[in-house]
């Protein structure tokens, strides 16, 4: 049986993880097939954590590298030197 | 002495093994051990500050903050997680600290968050048509992009930003980051998921009021 949008809100996210019943993940697909909104929340939705998952990393500004190299020295030659 | 970074971080990952030895010697006051930890955590810690704090120079207080701390509390490192985890933990914890600080504004009600179509009753509104943003790598560049991301994220309150981060950025689990953020799994779900679209309906906003015309 078909519901309607609202009714399926709270259950995308388990659904955006993989994480519904077979039941309810064939509900949902059915839901999908036929309504356009769903089907843009659902592609935007993954599309919001592909973008914010890619190039996550960074390397260290150079400068920063190097004042840690020796903040760092300092602060452990004096804790060890106690 | 040099940080070494012949040690690459996936490797490390993988052998638990050298990283107790490390800590070990660390631990008995081996400096060169303690740089190697810090080498294959450093940048991860860095990115983590950055997401979280939203700026280059707070990211660099955390980061220089946590490994200062990791240096004056090494000795109650138990090994009980990997030392990785330790330092995340440690900078999470500034990060906090520093937005406990300032006056936070909660998120909207979900419903603000979703077009009319989703809110009771299911019926549409004038102007909720949903926009549809398709592949937004097309376009515009990929530096503008991030820029609109890391901007995004750091307008999130921070109790939302702090479980999208762990969860989406970091990819860690639902179970790890409830352990991270010491809250429940059901609400740190709950919070994942009204983060994700609350993101969702900002970058929206932006593709649409940037793109919207070229894009149907
Ligand atoms: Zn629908």
């Amino acid at each position: 049986m078909a519901g309607k949008c609202p009714d399926y809100i709270n259950d995308l996210s388990d659904y955006l993880d993989g994480g519904v019943s077979p039941e309810l993940c064939a509900e949902i697909e059915a839901h999908l097939g036929e309504c356009r909104e769903c089907r843009i929340m659902v592609d935007t939705l993954r599309q919001t954590v592909t973008l914010c998952r890619a190039g996550a990393e960074e390397p260290l500004p150079q400068a920063l590298e190097n004042k840690l190299k020796s903040l760092l020295r300092q602060r452990w030659e004096k804790k060890f030197s106690k | 002495m040099k940080f070494c970074n012949l040690l690459n971080h996936f490797d490390y990952i993988g052998d638990r093994m050298n990283e107790k030895e490390l800590v070990r010697k660390a631990q008995s006051g081996d400096f060169d051990a303690f740089a190697k930890l810090v080498d294959a955590n450093k940048e991860r810690i860095y990115s983590l500050a950055r997401k979280m704090t939203g700026n280059d120079q707070d990211a660099e207080d955390i980061l220089q903050e946590t490994l200062l701390r990791a240096i004056d509390k090494i000795d109650q490192f138990r090994g009980d997680a990997s030392f990785g985890t330790w330092l995340y933990t440690i900078t999470l914890n500034l990060a906090r600290a520093q937005f406990a600080k300032k006056k936070q504004t909660d998120l909207q009600p979900l419903e603000d968050y979703l077009p009319g179509t989703f809110v009771n009753g299911g019926h549409h509104h004038e102007g909720s048509a949903l926009f549809d943003w398709k592949d937004p790598h097309k376009l515009m560049e990929s530096e503008q992009l991030r820029d609109i991301i890391d901007k995004s994220i750091s307008e999130l309150p921070y109790k939302y930003r702090e479980a999208f981060v762990l969860r989406f950025v970091e990819e860690l689990s639902v179970k790890e980051v409830a352990r991270l953020i010491q809250q429940s799994e059901a609400s740190t779900k709950s919070r994942i998921f009204r983060a994700r679209l609350a993101m969702r309906d900002k970058l929206s906003k932006v593709f649409e009021n940037e793109y919207g015309g070229k894009v149907s």
